[in-house]
């Protein structure tokens, strides 16, 4: 006789299971069990996952939920197997009812009546009524009422084989819930009303050992330190083997023959619960909305093929016939490819969401693979041009897979939620979900936990968490030996027990998820049954959350769109807008010419700040040593800079093919077509395919096929046979053979796609044209959106740089936007209030909603600002014109505004008397006089308190007497300098990264902005150990080293130490003094 | 309450007590004994805990009736690991 478990959490019950559904079928299969259960806590967060683990370890997959019902505890919920699926969708929708039921305590749970009603209309499930149960809690003290409790059970679930009674013996102390005592009450229980019992083991991780990990993961959902709230009796919730839970059933019936009749309940319940992942859950069938769902009649591929090819004159209009013959043939190979793998219809559906945002008129792009694709470009899901741009096809789509493509689109981000409300809206709520997102923990976070758990104090906690940077938690206790900034920690883990613990209990949270939220772009679009085939939760914005998340979509056949918000796609909308508003231009950034001079000239000066994709530090020097000079150039640029081509060193060649150091090698006179672009590097997957598809003479789908091995070493070497026996067999020599294959084969994870990359350039291009055309514009967008990776103060400083004014705060003028302003100077971006420290929304919407103002008075009146926000505004100059202080003749100062403001505020009487009101604050509408105006510095402090930004003046130039004094360099001095010149280079931190190195090494990245420019600092070992402590902290630094020549028009400091600024100043202050 | 400790606890192949001698005396266990398990403070007992790092958290406890010349008790038995030692808690009589 066998023995499955039944009930089993996996890791997506969040702070509760312990191991994740592969694991869990893993050891599953190795105990010689053939069937496994896994029922997450209120939802099928794992289910997808443990299905798909069952089919690879060959066992049958079970699922379950684990659900509160009201009033009567937690059961168990167990799908029937082999029913159609309507077993799945029981489960599904029960859970989707707990969850979007359930009430202010955000609990979900599921009402008696609500469960018995969904049971009578499709009693395809079983409910395990154990350990967690109401009856369970009363069965020893009062078993009178334990059975009164189960009798309202059966008159509400009367339907036989339904209801269970599930007995569970985790030998805690005799008398407590799941002692064998109490398990022995439970089944006597079962027998005396004649309901089935079963056992399992109520299992939440696999081994005693996870008994750890899995009370600091409660003292997680506790929110509550070790000690302080009921802990698990012991660890005896693992997955026993068959011949423990024999044993323990054994014990439990003190009877053989029960005990035989008990387990073999489980089995029978186990059977019926096994699940066809194909009939019952659909899985690998795709789905997509039916066709009246999308307004069409007749057969969808026909359909496709007459919206491509109406298009084509649209796409091509001065296309000659050669090339037109070139599209035709393309488009006919793409759509018989479509048609092939039944993706017509997901194809129209994409186009239908495209063109629907298009009539939102928002700005959208293609990002990813799905730009190498004519019918997508042809359907206006992209905007670049396939064919000139050199993509291919068979990257995106291959008749060699059958998975559905994935195709992205990037929208304006502050207007991704009304393009969802949309979607829901015109394909109605019982087709579309929004996809949801599993956080793991990652190392701050397991650090913060585990403190939590052991009690530790929260600063010190901080202290910790705040040095931990880019290393996985699983890899604490190594990471801690090795980094210059934890070295004091590691030293005190060595006296101090709690915090040695803390470095093995973060270790063990490391990778486990945390909670559910909404992903960031997925939106899932299915058919009419979509709802019975995934549970779904509220989310933070108002629509319905599949508890699925984008891993299960594809075992699902669920179609996922991916709608991400970019915010400099919002950036530029409001650009364009207030290019319109203001200059009354129309700019259809879709239409401007793509090889603009100005626009590569501005790009080369590396004062890409604001740029898409190319305004990193990285970025920024390899632009200076790059140059780029027309579209193409910023696919490779993009492509290039990622962790694989520099850890496979291909941006030298390419660099000194380019600029013509070194002739390229491309080896072969048939390869040059293909690497010419790049210089004989091999820099996309594109290029990849085409070498395996001249030299072999296989297909561009089976090319990728095997792009795709490589990257798994178990398949590489068949990969590799193909390749140099099809190689040779056209004539290929073997040294040839060889040498490319050495280049494929480390190409592995370096290569990007092309098309990829050059859906990225499009806005590049586009926010650079942009930058080049309309600073002031752009700036103000830039400031209202805030797309970029840098502070916002940083794009104060550009704006100076480029000789864009900057209007200050003032409540006459500022809105919660930055808005273009025309002034008797010239245009300018006036600063929003929303900067403001402090000001709520409300008050953001009575300012801007009262404007203009009389004096201070009126604006006290009818803005009815705080007195922490009027006092503020008053300290950061924004009430400066309105109370006549700003200009020259100005009879006051700022100081009497702010005494002023404080007699005011003063004054405020207490009951809401208008008239009163108004009656003082007119008798006092007159300024003091004679106070002292504040210093620039106190003026800039304020600023920078206040705002975040130092909008007056850069406040490097406080410290500039000292700078001079140490002959500091300015950022934008450094390109004329040689290298190797030794420097001093100071100003506010903007950037700090560690990318990974291809040494394995770890290289910190500082970028200073001292109002010229940025300087890059590069900060080697020896380096990062002089200055650890300040390296991740301050943020106003003088940095000394040497000048690194890397381009043309790049130059950076190879660091050798930093110091803190301020403390710098304090020192030299008392020495001059 | 002073823990005492036990000597001479002879287990069968289960590892349940069969007789141990306390107070002098000997006691042979006369129930079914009843396993179970408690737990250990161990975030407060260890100064480590890292993964497969062995049974930080429980102890192996017997509930059980255990017969002398002239009585008869209820006891709790606490089978520490690993030094293999036990401790004794009278419950009733």
């Amino acid at each position: 006789m066998g023995f499955t478990h039944l009930n089993l959490a996996s890791a997506y019950s969040a702070h509760y299971g312990v191991n994740r559904p592969e694991q869990l079928a893993a050891a599953a299969s190795a105990l010689g069990f053939e069937a496994l259960a896994v029922t997450d806590r209120d939802g099928l967060y794992g289910a997808v996952k443990h299905i798909a683990a069952c089919i690879r370890e060959g066992i049958h997959p079970i699922v379950g939920v684990n659900l509160e019902i009201t009033d009567m505890g937690r059961v168990v919920i167990l799908a029937h197997g082999h029913t159609s699926g309507s077993g799945w969708s029981v489960i599904c929708r029960a859970i989707s009812l707990a969850h979007n039921s359930r009430g202010k305590e955000r609990r979900p749970r599921l009402g008696l009546d609500e469960l018995a009603a969904m049971i009578r209309e499709n009693p395809s499930c079983s409910v395990l009524i154990g350990p967690q149960s109401g009856i369970a809690s009363k069965v020893l003290v009062s078993p009178a009422s334990a059975r009164k409790e189960l009798d309202s059970w059966l008159s509400a679930i009367p339907q036989p084989g339904v209801l269970a009674i599930e007995v569970v013996n985790q030998l805690s102390e005799p008398g407590s819930i799941a002692s064998e005592e109490h398990a022995r009450a439970m089944l006597r229980l079962a027998d005396s009303a004649g309901v089935p019992a079963v056992i399992t083991n109520a299992a939440r991780y696999l081994e005693p050992d996870d008994a750890l990990t899995a009370d600091v993961l409660d003292s997680a959902r506790h929110l509550e330190q070790l000690g302080l709230f009921a802990m698990q009796p012991n660890a005896q919730a693992w997955m026993k083997p068959a011949a423990m839970m024999f044993r323990l059933a054994l014990d439990v019936c003190e009877d053989t023959k029960r005990a035989q009749k008990l387990i073999q309940k489980t089995e029978q319940l186990a059977s019926r619960c096994v699940l066809d992942p194909e009939s019952d859950c659909g899985f690998g069938r795709p789905k997509t909305p039916e066709q009246q769902a999308l307004g069409i009649e007749g057969n969808p591929f026909e359909v496709l093929w007459q919206k491509a090819h109406s298009a084509v004159n649209e796409r091509y209009p001065d296309a000659k016939a050669p090339q037109l013959a070139e599209i035709q043939h393309r488009l006919s190979k793409e759509l018989i490819a479509i048609n092939e793998l039944g993706f017509a219809t997901y194809f129209l559906t994409v186009a239908d969401v495209a063109q629907m945002i298009r009539d939102m008129r928002i700005r959208s792009a293609a990002r990813g693979s799905g730009a190498g694709s004519l019918v997508n470009y042809l359907l206006g899901i992209s905007g670049v041009d396939p064919v000139s741009e050199g993509l291919l096809f068979e990257r995106f789509l291959s008749t060699e897979r059958s998975t559905l493509p994935d195709i992205d689109i990037d929208v304006e981000s502050a207007r991704r939620h009304e393009i969802y409300k949309n979607i829901f809206r015109r394909y109605g709520g019982k087709r579309v979900t929004l996809l949801s997102m599993q956080s793991t923990y990652r190392s701050r976070g397991a650090v913060r936990d585990s403190g939590m758990a052991l009690g530790i104090d929260d600063d010190e906690i901080d202290q910790i968490a705040k040095n931990i940077w880019r290393f996985s938690a699983r890899n604490f206790r190594g990471a801690m030996e090795k980094k210059p900034e934890l070295a004091r920690f590691s030293s005190d883990t060595k006296t101090n027990d709690r915090l040695n613990l803390l470095v093995d209990i973060t270790e063990r949270l490391d990778r486990l998820p945390r909670h559910i939220s909404v992903h960031p772009c997925g939106v899932i679009l299915g058919n009419s049954s979509l709802l019975s085939l995934t549970p779904t939760e509220p989310s933070g914005i108002g629509l319905p959350m599949s508890q699925f998340d984008k891993d299960d979509m594809d075992p699902m056949g669920f179609l996922k769109l991916d709608v991400l918000g970019v915010r400099m796609q919002s950036a530029m909308a409001y650009t364009i807008r207030e290019i319109a508003r203001v200059k009354k231009k129309k700019v259809d950034l879709d239409a401007v010419d793509r090889e603009d001079k100005s626009v590569f000239e501005q790009i080369r000066t590396t004062n890409t700040l604001g740029i898409f994709q190319i305004e990193s530090p990285g970025q920024r020097e390899l632009t200076g040593k790059h140059q780029p000079t027309r579209f193409n150039d910023l696919t490779l640029q993009i492509s290039l800079f990622r962790p694989g081509p520099m850890k496979g060193n291909m941006i030298k060649p390419y660099l000194d093919g380019r600029h013509g150091l070194i002739t390229p090698d491309y080896l072969h006179p048939d390869l040059r077509p293909i690497l010419e672009e790049s210089y004989g590097v091999v820099v996309f997957h594109e290029q990849l395919m085409r070498i395996m598809q001249k030299m072999t003479g296989c297909s561009l789908a089976q090319a990728d096929e095997m792009r795709r091995k490589l990257g798994k070493e178990s398949k590489a070497a068949s990969v590799s046979t193909y390749f140099h026996k099809a190689a040779a067999a056209r004539g290929y020599q073997k040294q040839l053979i060889d040498k490319v294959w050495s280049i494929i084969e480390g190409f592995g994870s370096f290569g990007f796609c092309k098309a990829h990359g050059a859906a990225f350039a499009l806005p590049t291009y586009h926010s650079a044209w942009l930058k080049t055309h309309y600073p002031t514009e752009f700036i103000a967008g830039l400031l209202t959106h805030d797309p970029g990776m840098y502070p916002r103060r940083l794009l104060i400083a550009e704006a100076r740089r480029l000789g864009v004014r900057i209007l200050p705060i003032d409540v006459n003028h500022s809105t919660n936007e930055y808005l273009v302003e025309k002034t008797r100077s010239g245009y300018g971006v006036r600063m929003a209030l929303t900067e403001i420290v402090g000001i709520s929304n409300r008050e953001i919407e009575r300012i801007i909603c009262e404007q203009p103002f009389r004096d201070i008075a009126d604006f006290y009146i009818r803005a009815r600002p705080a007195r922490r926000t009027l006092e503020r505004l008053a300290l950061i100059g924004a009430l400066d014109s309105l109370a006549g202080i700003s200009g020259e003749e100005a009879q006051h100062s700022r100081g009497d505004l702010l005494v002023h403001i404080r007699q005011l505020t003063a004054k405020r009487p207490a009951v809401n008397d208008a008239n009163q009101l108004s009656f003082e604050l007119g008798s006092l509408d007159t300024l003091p006089q004679g106070n002292p105006s504040p210093s620039r510095q106190e003026r800039l402090d304020q600023e920078l308190k206040y705002t975040g930004m130092d909008i007056s003046a850069h406040q490097i130039e406080r410290f500039q007497e000292m700078l001079d004094d140490l002959g500091v360099v300015r950022a934008s001095e450094l390109v004329g300098l040689r290298s190797n010149t030794e420097v001093l280079v100071a100003g506010v931190r903007v950037a700090t990264q560690t990318p990974p190195m291809r040494s394995g090494k770890r290289v910190v990245f500082i970028s200073l902005d001292d109002g010229t420019g940025c300087a890059d600092a590069t900060f080697f070992d020896e380096a990062q150990r002089r200055c650890s402590s300040l390296l991740f902290q301050n943020r106003l630094l003088l940095i000394s080293g040497k000048t690194r020549r890397t381009g043309v028009r790049g130059v950076s400091v190879l660091a050798e130490n930093a110091w803190d600024l301020r403390q710098l100043w304090l020192e030299w202050e008392k020495k001059a003094s | 309450m002073q823990i005492e400790t036990l000597s001479g606890v002879v287990v069968d192949l289960d590892g349940a007590p069969v007789c141990f001698i306390w107070r002098g005396r000997e006691y042979l266990v006369a129930s079914r004994p009843v396993r179970w398990y408690s737990r250990r403070i161990w975030w407060e007992e260890s100064s480590a805990a890292p993964k497969g790092a062995g049974p930080l958290m429980e102890v192996e406890m017997w509930r059980l009736w255990a017969t002398s010349e002239n009585s008869r008790n209820l006891f709790e038995l606490r089978h520490l690991q690993p030094a293999d030692s036990w401790e004794i808690y009278p419950l009733e009589s």
